[in-house]
């Protein structure tokens, strides 16, 4: 794959897109496996044509049956593929727990080293549109949770061109990758892909002064978003963390930000309590509690199921107004802190692309 | 096949191989209650010879996945006595370096591709297997082997499913012992399992004398010779007996669950208990084979602190 430069512009579907094509031509042991990979749309065009060109032995429609096509996949990669697994949505995975906390988690150590089960498995979470309480679900936590699995969500066509690659040929087991649907249609602008090292890790994406935002898949990109606008319309310097790998993060990247910043705040996909959140504050707190001249400020889905309703869909989700003036709140010690904040109220009326059902 | 030299015939090498896992697991018995062995055991004890049976039509290169029952099969497909029995003990030396214990036994190198105490949850991994077998045009065949109460589980049905839709070369080994822990077949089955095999376009058989490890190696034999050839998938069901507890070394009596007199028509015909002819030709030389297993055992190490956290990831 060539470094794309930085006038490049590449769509979250198209890198997608791009690294299914290169795993599949790279290693002919390379399988894509899940519902609908096949299908004239092909899980929302990322697998789109690859029918064609590898066949339907190597790009394989699937019985709807989570938990069984999870031990396949397991299976085949115990005996020489290298299989890529899709859920649509990343609501399905729960059908696949069992397998993947019970058995691939595991497979390695349980039995001593003696076996790998190297695998990578897409899911896309969903939101906007009415997608609600079962196709909105946002579960990095649940697994990042067990030891054995790691956990990426990709908040950039640039962490998928990093990520992916890497994953398919060098990662000797199960990675679990958050994909946001919202995203696919977004156009980024590209940077040199940082090479050299794991990409199984954090990275600072925006230098800053005053606040360390610590973020998660979209919710960089609306940190990026609220950055830009208080560099706008204050003096507030963001410094900004993609979490990344959730299950295991860059705990020094995150510290030394907090060091120079001494203010925290987390942007995550899903719910508070016990997850990204969560799990960041710990590390704050058992680690260096004293970088902190503030209290820790979340941001999360407010902890019900998701609605359906835009109305109540509106106030579930954290939108760029929240979480600008979050941070402003924060950097001035005040919630008056008389900066001017976007008007703006629906991430899904920014992403007008994004227009349902699916 | 051709038998071993060391044997007369073919059936006193099968009546070998079980005795051999008999007397394994009631070393195992003898030594439970000294906390030597600090894992729940789920002894194969009246279920050998379906193991014996199988195994030895099939070529190093074919593989098994297993459930938490698989004592029997560990041994029957050539895993090394010494590391399973430093296993049980917790040992590093351990065919899984003492992370493993009786329920998550393992030897790639024979094929043994792992056992799992989740019930059902290998069988699809069989299938995956047999997938990778096919598209990689190996000559392989894969079996799942699992106990009547995995059929019980909505991924067995996947898997069945999947391996007819794709045709793929693997053998559902279904030992019958009429008990899913404490509940009898009648209580959880509304359907007969090789008819319900059938449904999925599968062919299914049974062995009624799973006593009997040349009955099971014969009609197993049938069955391998039908997935190599069609390259698609076969069940079988075996008939057994669980002469022991689910889990443990106590039995089902003094619970009342289970009356002794079906046990003891089934070990009525039990060549481990009826052929004690046998049963004194052999026994000094396995006896031997366990003591040494139970030295190599005691006398190796603990995992020191440095294996918790290796290989995680």
């Amino acid at each position: 794959m060539t470094s794309p430069t930085n006038s490049d512009v590449l769509t979250y579907r198209e890198a997608v897109h791009q690294t299914m094509r290169a795993a599949l031509r790279d290693n002919p042991r390379t399988i894509i496996i899940g519902q609908g990979v096949d299908d004239h749309k092909g899980i929302f065009g990322s697998t789109a044509g690859l029918l064609k060109e590898f066949g339907g032995e190597r790009v394989m429609d699937t019985p709807l049956a989570e938990e069984g096509v999870t031990g396949i996949a397991l299976g085949a990669a115990l005996n020489g593929l290298y299989p890529i697994q899709t859920h649509i949505r990343a609501d399905f995975i729960l059908l696949a727990m069992n397998q993947l906390i019970n058995l691939a988690a595991k497979y390695k150590y349980m039995f001593g080293g003696r076996f790998q089960v190297p695998m990578l498995i897409r899911v896309v979470i969903g939101r906007s549109w009415g997608q609600g309480a079962q196709h909105s679900q946002s579960f990095q936590s649940l697994f990042a949770h067990v030891p054995g699995l790691v956990v990426i969500m990709p908040s950039s066509p640039q962490t998928i061109l990093e990520s992916y690659p890497y994953v398919i040929r060098q990662h000797p087991g199960p990675v679990i990758a958050f994909e946001h649907r919202l995203m696919y249609d977004l156009k980024f602008h590209m940077s040199e892909l940082r090479v050299g090292h794991s990409p199984l890790t954090s990275f600072r994406i925006r230098a800053g002064k005053h606040v360390t935002i610590v973020a998660t898949s979209i919710m960089v990109m609306e940190a990026v978003r609220a950055a830009e606008h208080l560099a706008r319309h204050s003096d507030i310097d963001c410094e900004i963390i993609d979490l990344h790998c959730v299950s295991h993060p860059d705990q020094e990247l995150i510290l030394a930000s907090l060091a120079k910043t001494g203010k925290l705040l987390v942007a995550d996909t899903s719910w508070k309590a016990y997850g990204v959140c969560a799990e960041v504050c710990r590390l704050v707190a058992e680690r260096a509690p004293g970088l902190l001249q503030a209290p820790v400020v979340t941001l999360g889905m407010q902890p019900a199921p998701c609605p359906t309703a835009k109305s109540l869909e509106d106030l579930f989700y954290p939108n760029l107004r929240d979480l600008t003036d979050a941070l402003a709140a924060l950097v001035k010690g005040r919630r008056d802190h008389g900066i001017r904040l976007p008007d703006e109220k629906s991430m899904a009326d920014v992403y007008k692309k994004f227009k349902g059902p699916f | 096949m051709k038998t071993y030299a060391r044997f007369p015939d073919l059936f006193e090498e099968l009546f070998y191989q079980a005795l051999r896992i008999r007397l394994f697991e009631e070393r195992i018995i003898a030594l439970y209650p000294s906390d030597k062995i600090q894992s729940p055991v789920h002894l194969s004890i009246g279920q050998e010879a379906a193991a014996v049976g199988a195994c030895r039509q099939l070529e190093p290169a074919d593989l098994l996945f297993c459930s938490y029952r698989s004592h029997a099969y560990y041994l029957a497909k050539g895993g090394p006595m010494p590391a399973m029995m430093a296993e049980l003990y917790g040992k590093v030396t351990g065919c899984g370096q003492g992370k493993a214990g009786s329920m998550h036994l393992a030897a790639p190198e024979v094929g043994l591709m792992g056992c799992s105490a989740v019930v059902a949850s290998t069988i699809p991994h069989a299938v995956g297997a047999a997938l990778a077998a096919k598209l990689q045009k190996q000559s392989r065949i894969i079996v799942a082997v699992f106990g009547d109460g995995a059929t019980d589980e909505g991924v067995y049905h996947e898997s069945l499913n999947f391996a007819a839709l794709h045709k793929l070369p693997v053998i559902f080994l279904c030992e019958n012992n009429g008990w899913a822990a404490y509940s009898p077949v009648a209580a959880r089955h509304a359907y007969q399992l090789r008819k319900q095999a059938q449904v999925y376009g599968i062919p299914a058989s049974a062995v009624e004398e799973g006593f009997c490890p040349l009955k099971v190696y014969k009609a197993f034999g049938r069955v391998v010779d039908q997935v190599r050839k069609t390259s698609s998938p076969c069940f079988i069901e075996v008939k057994t007996s669980r002469y022991r507890e689910h889990v443990g070394i106590g039995d089902d009596f003094s619970s009342g669950i289970r009356q002794r007199a079906e046990l003891e028509a089934w070990q009525a015909k039990d060549p481990l208990i009826q052929r004690q002819d046998l049963v004194a030709k052999y026994t000094p030389d396995i006896a031997a084979e366990i003591d040494a297993a139970v030295r190599y055992a005691e006398e190796s190490p603990w995992p020191g602190p440095e294996e918790l956290l290796k290989d995680v990831i």
